[in-house]
């Protein structure tokens, strides 16, 4: 190989350096002010992540697997799949193999190492050795027809998204556009450059085929600057616009992975962790399918990828509506491919508005409780032998006490299969704190989670049954019990029925489980509920399931939306589950149970219920 | 006269248009699906605000109309359009065709299982105002102890008012219902506390405001303004009713013997059916629409079709037999007018 210009330069290369110098400083002083933005000791975390071999590994294994890749996206289609990991793979290979061209053919790059492996072919003339090349200059042209493939299916994807098994998608924004527009337009210009040049810098199949097919346009030399300049100026758009686009998500991408891995959570609403997510949204639109606000079209711009460009733009009033409408179910989460956490990102902020009251819970007295809930403290003291059971406590919580039927065949149960329990709310509880918190509220939720606490620590149980997953979520992401086990009732029925406690009988009744936001992608209990009903009865599919279930529509978590509007989420819902002709709904969720029974065609009943009706007396002393 | 009529409902509408149109010298002919006439009423004991016995009414009203053709336990199979009339197939087997068909199909009561925090269904001390009825008229219900009848509760607007069941008008009648419950239960246990929890009481027909007056006054039953937030069930199975008292903004818990649901009026699912039948509106608060909810409230969108009593929204006794008499009147001008 040989250098074709002495000076190594030409003005054609200046867009793009421009571009990548400035897109790099962007980056560089981003990454600086997200570091900088998080608490000391999620800081230190980070570091220190950074070294330890173990997060080591999993960070370059996810970086490739999430960001050149994209698995999780094969996973959802394989032809979006295809799309974007033959963009994002291909071009990093093109990156990479450029690079490697520059380090085995040139020396002493200085200043022209910033474009060398960009504009290689221009500069760097093919001599008589450059066989040894050939794999080279092969690679180069593969990986180039990998892109334009993709680029191809991108094109046919803004047309017509459902043959990526999108119904919708996201409405770019302006910029949005011009980067899109310049993104496809690097490649097939870099075609268009390389087979110019291809008879005097070599190539392989494609610019060279090119080349000779249409040799009296592509030969002409004088064409071959402008095709030159095309490609470098498509690039120095694409960088020059990509920090005020949804490509940020591709530098982003890269620094959230280690973020996450180090184990760190959202604090500041709009800084560190949070603003890392948010700049990791690449507006791709799979949490508008998911949305179950999407029903008839509506509330398309409540989604995630919505609020992250809101968040962008600093638009408050409606940064505000989209926080405060979420249901908080957590799909968006659960299908997003590079873990933008839409519900925590609502509920952060949420907390910063600030509310000129509040309630007060400092006078509730938990004397009054602590007493009715404490009969096994005095099996302690009075040393009566400690049964071979576990003692529960079970705290049926406020939602519970709305559906009573739930109450009262989850303590029919516990009795047949002769468990020692206590009601923490037989006569009234306190709140978990969950909805509270739901609201960003976080300072009274933890002054709920106190008392209560309190009232759990005295009672001498060892054992806490929940029969509500909304309750179930915050005991066991903000309570601090020592010694007690925090269980729902869907896997310590399935403990009592594999323990041989509880005699079941099983009917050819068809049973469909609806996955509650909150026990499924809250908690991650998908199995239990379906063993214990299998028990009972045949289950059977809804046609979303388990982390795609959809909401019911009753969530707390919506600040404002009515009960008009939540009508055709329930149905679509209920639509949903009956997909397989199930004899009965099954949930595990006093919402759910109170917000499908409300528009069901068929009955809805609580796995308790369910539990209650099959089993027996059959109790193993 | 030839002409066929059909009265769909069996109800005190049904009969009422029947007995004006006998009068007038048709012939008409009334399809219930129950095996017995009169309807809601006919389950009833004593009607408001005089206490007379709905037995009379409904008795008055079957004898007056025994001359039409009466159907029992039958439905409407389907209904066919045709040029400028229906041929309506029974589940009997018969066929009509007819030119005129009188809508009176009525109401369903809401389910009051559907309002889990009530306890229907799960507990055994709550009942609806239908079941009290029932136990008025045959004196058989096991939820009503004679020997412990110490604390009565009523809830008013059950499933009416109430967004989220689906139900978000007022079903008119039931204040006065619960009134009158209470005034009869009060009547036989004189020792028992009787209480009304309400969110406003509609006392608007004639005589209601002094009977309202008199379960206060001469009665001494309690009206607590707040809705029922929740029930539960002690260990002797009586209800604990908590709920909160607006007027004193304090919460109030009381434990009760029996606790009654005034279950709302909501529109009878085969009303609907049969709407879709002839391809009828149904407005928007769930029941048959009208040609006009002010003038024309008897009469639907379609030539022929006419409406009477309570399947265009709840309504009183006299209400809905005024409305069956004038749809008797509409229906005698229709045959005229094509004379």
């Amino acid at each position: 190989m040989r250098e074709r210009f002495l000076t190594g330069y030409n003005d054609f290369v200046l867009p793009f350096v421009v571009g990548m110098l400035f897109v790099l400083t962007y980056c560089l002083v981003g990454l600086i002010r997200i570091i900088a933005q998080l608490p000391a000791s999620d800081r230190k975390r980070f570091f220190l992540s950074l070294v330890t071999p173990k997060t080591m590994v999993k960070n370059v294994k996810d970086i490739f697997l999430k960001c050149l890749i994209h698995v999780d996206l094969w996973k959802r289609n394989k032809l979006l799949g295809y799309m974007h990991s033959s963009i994002a793979f291909g071009w990093f290979m093109l990156i990479v193999v450029g690079h490697i061209e520059v380090f085995l053919y040139t020396s002493h790059l200085g200043a022209k190492a910033l474009y060398y492996p960009i504009f290689f072919r221009y500069f760097v003339a093919e001599t008589e050795s450059t066989m040894k090349g050939a794999l080279i200059f092969f690679l180069m042209d593969f990986f180039l027809l990998v892109v334009l493939s993709g680029i191809v299916l991108a094109i046919i994807k803004r047309v017509r998204s459902r043959f990526f098994g999108m119904r919708r998608t996201t409405n770019p924004s302006f910029l949005d556009l011009i980067g899109l527009y310049s993104l496809w337009s690097i490649f097939p210009l870099r075609l268009l450059a390389e087979s110019f040049t291809a008879d005097i810098s070599g190539g392989s199949f494609l610019t060279k085929s090119l080349n000779y097919v249409f040799t009296e346009f592509l030969s002409n030399h004088a064409n071959m600057l402008p095709a030159w300049w095309a490609y470098s100026c498509a690039l120095g758009i694409f960088f020059c616009v990509l920090p005020f686009t949804r490509y940020m998500h591709i530098p982003a991408e890269i620094l959230l992975i280690p973020l996450r891995n180090a184990g760190i959570r959202i604090v500041n609403a709009r800084k560190g962790f949070a603003r890392a997510q948010v700049y990791s949204c690449p507006s791709c639109g799979l949490c508008i399918d998911a949305c179950p606000m999407g029903v008839m079209k509506g509330n398309i711009r409540d989604t995630t990828v919505y609020l992250n460009r809101q968040i962008r733009r600093k638009n408050e009033p409606r940064i505000e509506e989209i926080s405060d409408k979420c249901l908080l179910c957590g799909k968006c989460t659960a299908v997003c491919p590079v873990g933008v956490e839409g519900d925590k990102l609502r509920i952060a902020q949420r907390s910063t508005r600030r509310y000129n009251f509040g309630p007060d819970y400092s006078n509730i007295d938990t004397k009054l409780q602590s007493e009715r809930c404490n009969k096994f403290v005095k099996k302690i003291n009075n040393n009566v032998s400690r049964t071979d059971n576990e003692r529960v406590l079970y705290f049926a919580g406020c939602m519970t006490a709305l559906t009573p039927v739930i109450r009262k065949t989850t303590e029919s149960v516990l009795t047949k299969a002769g468990v020692d329990y206590e009601m923490m709310d037989r006569d009234g509880g306190i709140c978990c704190g969950r909805p509270m918190f739901m609201a960003g509220r976080f300072a009274q939720a933890d002054e709920l989670v106190a008392k209560n606490t309190e009232i759990i620590m005295n009672s001498g149980a060892d054992v806490l049954l929940l029969s509500c997953p909304i309750c179930y979520k915050i005991f066991r992401e903000r309570y601090t019990l020592p010694g007690i086990e925090i269980i729902h009732h869907t896997e310590y029925f399935e403990r009592l029925i594999s323990d041989g406690r509880l005699k079941m009988r099983k009917s050819s009744t068809k049973y469909v489980f609806h996955d509650p936001c909150e026990l499924g992608r809250g908690c991650g209990v998908y199995e239990q509920p379906r063993n214990v009903i299998a028990a009972a009865g045949e289950v059977v599919e809804a046609a979303r399931n388990r982390k795609e279930s959809i909401c019911c529509g009753g969530s707390l978590g919506s600040l404002t939306l009515g009960f008009d509007k939540r009508r055709a989420m329930t149905e679509n819902a209920l639509s949903n589950l009956v997909a397989a002709s199930p004899d009965r709904i099954v949930t595990a969720c006093p919402l759910c149970l109170d917000t499908f029974a409300r528009y069901s065609d068929r009955p809805v009943e609580d796995i308790a219920q369910v539990v209650d009706r099959a089993s027996g007396y059959g109790k193993i002393s | 006269m030839k002409e066929n009529i059909v009265i769909i409902g069996g109800g005190i509408a049904g009969l009422e248009v029947a007995v004006q149109l006998l009068d007038l010298g048709y012939k008409p002919i009334v399809i219930e699906k129950r095996d017995r006439l009169g309807g809601h009423v006919a389950d009833w004991n004593l009607l408001f605000p005089d206490m007379i016995p709905a037995r009379d009414v409904v008795g008055n009203l079957i004898a007056r109309a025994s001359e039409a053709n009466i159907f029992l336990n039958t439905e409407i199979s389907f209904v066919n359009k045709l040029k400028d009339s229906y041929n309506i197939m029974l589940s009997n087997g018969i066929s009509i065709n007819t030119r005129i068909i009188v809508m009176t199909t009525g109401f369903a009561l809401f389910d009051a299982a559907k309002k889990e925090e009530y306890g229907y269904g799960v507990y055994d001390q709550v009942m609806t105002n239908k079941d009290l009825e029932h136990w008025f008229n045959t004196g058989d219900d096991k939820r009503v102890n004679d020997s412990a009848m110490n604390a009565v509760g009523f809830v008013h607007c059950v499933g009416s008012r109430d967004e989220k069941a689906r139900n978000p008008q007022c079903s008119k009648v039931c204040c006065i219902t619960a009134i009158k419950q209470a005034i009869e239960l009060k009547q036989r246990f004189p020792e028992a506390m009787v209480y009304c929890f309400y969110m406003d009481l509609r006392m608007f027909g004639k005589k209601y405001e002094d009977f309202y007056i008199n379960a206060q006054r001469d009665y001494g039953i309690r009206f607590i303004r707040g809705r029922v937030s929740e029930v539960s069930e002690n260990i002797d199975g009586r209800v604990i009713v908590k709920a909160e008292d607006t007027l004193s903004g304090k919460p109030v818990k009381v434990t009760l013997d029996l606790l009654v649901l005034m279950a709302g009026i909501i529109c009878n699912t085969d009303s609907t059916r049969l709407a879709n039948m002839v391809s009828l509106p149904i407005d928007s608060d769930g029941f048959l629409k009208s040609r006009d909810n002010v003038a024309e409230i008897i009469e639907s969108p379609r030539d022929g079709i006419f409406y009477a009593g309570a399947c265009t929204g709840p309504k009183t006794v006299p209400e809905t037999l005024a409305e069956a008499r004038a749809a008797a009147l509409k229906v005698h001008l229709f045959i005229k007018g094509l004379k």
